[in-house]
């Protein structure tokens, strides 16, 4: 294991599993040798004191009849005890009377008199024991036996405690290394492998990797679950940024060269604008220079030729800054959305052209179709754009027809104006919707070439749209959708 | 005895200080044989103990006994002047000075249940059960069983082991 703390880990483990078995087994054994001490003294006490009670009574004999040598034998049977360290007999009057001590043992027998009417005593010093016992034969005293032991096997037996809970210990120590090797493959190694994965991602910023779930469905395999989960999540949001700068990177591109060429556009749009005005207003000038040199005498027909000319000029001007108007309006007015009935409109814009050019023989076909929502002056400006346009270019035809109508096609209304005047070269119909692009002469027919830009404004400001079909003198067919539910109930 | 035990030796004079004289020691002895003896009939009333035409040890006892008991029979010391008189003695003393007349007093407590102490040399081997021997400066003691069981006295082995010397062996019925 490379990683510092897998080593923490399952070491951590080991030193947790040994300090609980050690410190119940330190317990365990203090409590186990306390007993064991206790009631080893108490055995031994009690030993002692059937020894010299034993002693004692064997010792009357020797006591009554002043026999130091039978005592003494009496007392050298306590040597077959192995806690019996030396032992006294004293007669009544305190003097010594027999004595024995185990070879070695050079203290001779304290004897410190017994309490009166005492029969028993005992002091417990460190690991020694001294008991006194009175003898009493016949109901009197006859004399007193101290016995000294010591507690040998005390020390013995907490050696043999000690060697106990080393050994256990040990093995103890052997259990934990193994407890905490199986930890370390069941426990230890998925974290080891989430924490290698967590620092490859930091590291490298890759968010394709995933930590490997343990085969046990506990607490780590939740967590590598969940950290798994938060890398699919982390990786998704990764890659949607990505996207999204590349797109916003696309799009800042295209914006910049729409603007680019709205911007071309609009340049070309003023310089067309100035240059169409000043055509008229030259004219203009030139004629009012006329009439001021003109003589008083001059003929009254001549006169009104130019001044009818200046009224041209001067209506082309008024026609030209009409035309800027509604395209201006068309990109700027605010909708005002309400049921528009087209066909009417159509109507009236067809009566209208027809009672100015009466000579003109132009067969209108206006389809009856339901109101629409919509801006009805807007709505009013496209459709005389439209209807005028066909009046327009059918009128080198002797005869002609001009139909309105809507179809449907796959479940959109799609409206139509359509001619059988000059029509158009189709591969330039894209030409046909930019603001003075021309696609005839102005010899040939008379405009200003804002009137279709504005329509297309006009619709895509109701969210529709226009295109055209044509072939040169064929006619041409413009179609127009507006917003979807446009359609006005009822 | 002290020779065998150099440890002891210190013990020695105030042992010797404090030894009373012979007649007290064998007074003392002669009440203390009383405890370590078992006589057949079990004992009742008074346990006497007679001392044989001898004033002034009859005395002694007299005084070393008063008011003691053994087996919480009272005890009762008198002076035997003739052996016909040994009819309810369970204790009899016969001191040195009566040796030649020992036949009969030996003669008069044959067969029956009393212990017969004395001091004479031969007083063991003429029929009597405890012998009062000198050992150095001690008072010590022989024991003939043989004439203890002829009488049906039983001595304690208690008594036994502090004894000098024991002859005969135990009886049936010899007390523990």
């Amino acid at each position: 294991m490379k990683m510092p703390g897998s080593r923490s880990i399952s070491a951590r483990l080991m030193w947790m599993n040994l300090l609980v078995s050690g410190t119940v087994l330190i317990l365990a054994v203090i409590a186990f040798f306390s007993y064991d001490l206790v009631s080893y003294r108490q055995s031994l006490i009690g030993s002692l004191e059937t020894s010299a009670q034993i002693v004692g009574t064997n010792s009357v004999s020797a006591l009554l009849f002043d026999d130091q040598q039978s005592a003494t034998t009496t007392l050298s049977a306590l040597g077959d005890s192995p806690d019996v360290q030396a032992a006294m007999l004293v007669t009544n009057d305190g003097a010594p009377f027999a004595e024995y001590r185990r070879p070695g043992v050079t203290q001779a027998v304290p004897t410190p008199a017994l309490t009166r009417g005492s029969v028993d005593e005992e002091w417990v010093k460190g690991s020694h024991v001294m008991l006194a016992r009175r003898i009493i034969f016949q109901g009197k005293p006859e004399g007193t036996v101290y016995i000294v032991a010591e507690l040998k096997e005390t020390t013995q037996r907490a050696r043999q405690y000690l060697m106990i809970a080393l050994a256990v210990l040990l093995i103890c120590m052997g259990t934990g290394l193994l407890i905490s090797s199986t930890a370390r493959k069941t426990l230890v190694r998925p974290l080891v492998a989430l924490a290698e994965t967590a620092r490859r991602v930091s590291r490298e910023r890759d968010y394709s990797v995933r930590a490997e779930a343990p085969p046990d469905k506990d607490e780590v395999a939740v967590l590598v679950e969940a950290f798994n989960e938060m890398l699919v999540q982390i990786q998704a949001r990764d890659t949607a940024l990505n996207r999204g700068r590349e797109e916003l990177e696309v799009r800042v591109q295209e914006r910049t060269a729409a603007l680019r060429a709205a911007n071309r556009e609009l340049e070309a749009f003023s310089y067309t604008v100035a240059h169409d005005l000043r055509g008229p207003l030259d004219a203009v000038q030139g004629m009012v220079y006329l009439l001021n040199g003109m003589e008083k005498e001059a003929r009254e027909g001549e006169r009104k030729e130019i001044l009818e000319q200046l009224r041209l000029s001067t209506l082309g001007m008024a026609g030209l800054i009409d035309d800027l108007l509604n395209l201006s309006r068309a990109s700027t007015a605010s909708l005002k959305r309400q049921p528009v009935e087209l066909t009417t409109l159509v109507r009236g814009i067809a009566e209208d052209l027809q009672r100015r050019e009466p000579q003109r023989r132009v067969e209108f076909r206006i389809e009856t179709i339901p109101a629409v929502v919509a801006d009805e002056g807007l709505m009013r400006v496209a459709l005389d754009n439209l209807i005028r346009n066909a009046w327009k270019y059918t009128s080198r035809h002797e005869a002609a027809r001009i139909e309105f109508g809507a179809v449907n096609r796959r479940g959109e209304t799609v409206y139509y104006v359509k001619d059988d005047g000059a029509g158009f070269d189709p591969k330039l119909s894209d030409q046909l919707f930019q603001p003075f692009h021309r696609l005839h002469g102005r010899g040939e027919f008379p405009g200003t070439g804002i009137g279709l830009a504005t329509v297309q404004r006009i619709l895509a400001r109701h969210g529709g749209r226009i295109w055209a079909e044509g072939t040169v003198e064929q006619g041409a067919t413009f179609w127009f959708t507006l917003k979807s539910g446009a359609a006005a109930s009822g | 005895m002290a020779a065998m035990l150099p440890g002891m030796e210190s013990l020695a004079p105030a042992a010797s200080a404090q030894r009373a004289s012979q007649d007290q020691v064998e007074a003392a002895y002669l009440y203390n044989f009383g405890k370590f003896v078992r006589w057949p009939d079990g004992g009742h009333g008074p346990l006497q103990i007679c001392v044989a035409g001898q004033d002034a040890f009859e005395q002694t006892v007299t005084k070393l006994t008063s008011g003691e008991q053994i087996d919480g029979r009272a005890l009762q010391v008198r002076m035997v002047e003739r052996p016909e008189l040994t009819v309810g003695c369970s204790i009899l003393f016969v001191g040195s000075p009566d040796r030649a007349h020992l036949e009969p007093w030996l003669a008069a407590t044959a067969g029956k249940p009393v212990l017969t102490v004395g001091d004479g040399a031969d007083f063991l081997d003429r029929g009597g059960m405890i012998q009062f021997v000198q050992v150095e400066d001690h008072v010590r003691f022989s024991v003939n069983l043989n004439a203890a069981n002829r009488c049906g006295v039983e001595l304690s082995s208690e008594l036994l082991k502090v004894a000098v010397r024991v002859t005969g062996r135990p009886g049936k019925g010899g007390a523990q």
